[in-house]
């Protein structure tokens, strides 16, 4: 018994310190006086004012949220309607390829979907004259194509959850299946619309490799921008801009737990 | 003669000049290789309550999801007041259904349930609110109006989907299990209920149940299913004492068989020598059969007489052990171990408060019942 009692938080605590002490480090040395990264020399914002000022980084994260906003929704949209099919309409021709191309970006390399879709709009380009060029445009396609397939997941599973007796009453009662998935459906799995929404925002927001590989001159995102300027070597600066990525999404997450917490008690009383 | 006027009226499975409300043709339908429901037809006439009973797996529920529109039939045709239903879909039909879950949609209040109905047709919001309103009145619901479907209890969320699936006033109500998810007390509530709205409203209902007694209670006619058929259909009394197989006999109600073999066969009556039974069974009418025949006799355990002393006679008395007693108030229930080995059960009412045999665990007692008691049948 002592043992299992002694063994347990241990492992926790090396669990954790492996998981969390870079980061924490990380947020740490953001507050450096030092230029150099690694030696301690002081407490100061100096890096945030810089990096407030900067007009680089400014530019990139105003690029990055518009496309994790923009391909996070359209993933939503498709992935819904991806989840949907599968869930809902039964075995029907082609539904095996359905299932396999749906869930092919979950395992495909980044490389390889980065790649493909810089030929699809290269050759695009030169056939239709659509998209012209690459820039913001093509890294919100590829973005919104890879966020789908874990979109399509997340709803997947809470459509198949649904009692579907509840979309038989609404079209019991009189409405027509669109309606039927307008009043019943989306309102039942908007949990996870949403859930698969931010999960999407997330992916985005941190994609490095398909961004480099679809984005065109002008339209270069946080990811993008970051890991250029570490190849020239780790400045304190990245420290205070990542620090600010850890509190917005630390924030985020917190303020959707808090409003799931809400909704449930709500749900429990009376 | 007004009796039989009335008699009619509410029985017009007994009019052949009635027309049927909803009429089952041949329906067949299969999932893959699996039938579900094989060539039942049914005429189902206004005003009824029909409950369809049957086990878990015989096509009860494919049946009514038939009706309702949510599956399409292999093959036949289903008729709803005069109009083929067969390919119109279940937003089209003049049908409601009450679900086994209720299906209540959870992001709306009660009101907004109910209304969902009306507000599809068409309807305007002050109309419609104005209906809902004497709606949860009838169910006695108005309190609730504005609650949320997981702040009710069982029997009030059971009672919102009544009222969403009667809001449209429509011809036909199905209903599947309608009672459930309730418990035993509030089951039997309900019930009579049920049966108070149905002829207030004046809508024929079908009832999807597996439970019997609920059939009987509810019913006005009873069709039971076994793997995809319909086996009997009947007023309740018919199909518990006048029961056409083995399987429904046992289905409905619990029942003692014996196997037998035709000795005598007269006009006015049968004889079967059952080795079963333990002796010869007497059967007072005339029966349809063959000498040597085999048929079964079925007899409903209240049927059947305890006694400690000899009833007397040559036939429908044999002797046993009683094996154990339920004793449940009301009534108690004997098992009896025949000589022939065979388990019969028998219940007695308790109609006074001490029994003057004091039949117990271990006596010794005979067994008789009257020539009337059972029903011989061919399967």
């Amino acid at each position: 018994m002592t043992r299992r009692g002694l063994f347990l938080p241990v492992v926790c605590v090396l669990g954790f310190v492996f998981l969390y002490a870079p980061i924490v480090s990380l947020v740490v040395y953001s507050f450096n006086d030092s230029r150099l990264v690694t030696v301690w020399g002081g407490f100061s914002t100096r890096w945030y004012a810089q990096l407030v000022t900067d007009p680089q980084i400014l530019g990139a994260a105003w690029i990055s949220l518009q496309v994790a906003a923009i391909s996070a929704s359209l993933a939503v949209a498709l992935g819904t309607l991806a989840a949907y099919v599968l869930t809902r309409f039964g075995p029907f021709r082609g539904r095996a390829i359905l299932t396999g191309m749906a869930a092919a970006p979950l395992v495909m390399p980044e490389v390889i979907t980065g790649l493909s879709m810089l030929l699809l709009f290269v050759a695009m380009e030169g056939l239709v004259g659509w998209p012209a060029g690459r820039g913001m445009t093509t890294i919100i396609i590829a973005h919104a194509t890879f966020c789908m397939a874990y979109v399509a997941v997340v709803v997947q599973s809470r459509l198949a959850g649904m009692d579907e007796s509840l979309e038989e009453a609404a079209m019991d009662l009189g409405a027509r299946p669109v309606r039927v998935f307008f009043d019943v459906t989306v309102p039942v799995i908007a949990p996870a619309l949403v859930a698969g929404w931010l999960l999407a925002f997330t992916l985005s927001l941190d994609d490095l490799v398909i961004a480099s590989f679809v984005t065109g001159p002008g339209a270069s995102t946080l990811p993008m921008v970051i890991f250029s300027k570490v190849r020239l070597g780790v400045s304190p600066d990245i420290n205070a801009l990542a620090t600010i990525i850890i509190a917005v999404v630390g924030l985020g997450v917190a303020l959707g737990t808090w409003q799931m917490r809400r909704a449930m008690r709500g749900r429990k009383a009376g | 003669m007004p009796d039989t006027q009335t008699a009619a009226a509410r029985r017009p499975w007994l009019d052949p000049t009635a027309q049927p409300f909803v009429r089952i043709l041949n329906v067949t339908k299969k999932f893959g290789d699996f039938t579900a429901v094989w060539n039942v037809s049914l005429d189902i006439w206004k005003g009824e309550l029909f409950g369809l009973l049957g086990g878990s797996g015989s096509g009860k529920s494919t049946l009514l999801r038939m009706i309702a529109g949510f599956e399409t039939p292999t093959a036949g045709r289903i008729e709803i007041d005069g109009q083929d239903m067969t390919a119109v879909p279940p937003y089209e039909r003049p049908t409601n259904m009450m679900f086994q879950s209720y299906a209540l949609f959870p992001h709306m209040t009660v009101e907004r349930n109910v209304a969902y109905g009306l507000l599809r047709e068409g309807k305007s919001r002050a109309e419609a609110m104005e209906r809902v309103a004497e709606m949860l009145k009838l169910v006695q619901l108005t309190p609730f109006a504005g609650r949320r479907p997981h702040q009710l209890s069982g029997g009030q969320r059971q009672r919102v989907a009544l009222a969403r699936a009667l809001i449209k006033r429509p011809k036909l109500l199905l209903l599947d299990e309608p009672l459930g998810a309730l418990d035993k007390k509030l089951r039997e509530e309900t019930q009579f209920e049920l049966v108070k709205i149905q002829e207030t409203l004046g809508i024929t209902f079908i009832v999807v149940t597996h439970d019997q007694e609920e059939a009987m209670t509810l019913s006005s006619r009873i069709g039971v299913m076994n793997e995809g058929e319909i086996v009997q259909v009947g007023e309740p009394n018919e199909v518990y004492e006048f029961p056409h197989s083995r399987f429904v006999a046992d289905f409905v109600g619990s029942v003692n068989i014996f196997e037998g073999r035709v000795i005598e066969d007269e006009p006015d009556y049968i004889r079967l020598a059952s080795a079963e039974a333990g002796c010869d069974i007497h059967v007072g009418h005339g029966v349809a059969c063959a000498l040597n025949q085999t048929l079964w006799y079925a007899v409903r355990p209240e049927k059947l007489r305890l006694s400690r002393t000899d009833p007397g006679g040559a036939f429908n008395r044999v002797p046993g052990v009683v094996d154990e007693i339920a004793y449940l108030g009301n009534l108690s229930i004997f098992r009896v171990r025949l000589d022939s080995g065979k388990m019969v059960r028998a219940t007695r009412a308790n109609v006074a408060r001490v029994d003057e045999e004091a039949t117990s665990w271990g006596d010794r007692v005979w067994v008789s019942w009257t020539d009337t008691a059972g029903v011989v049948l061919p399967r």
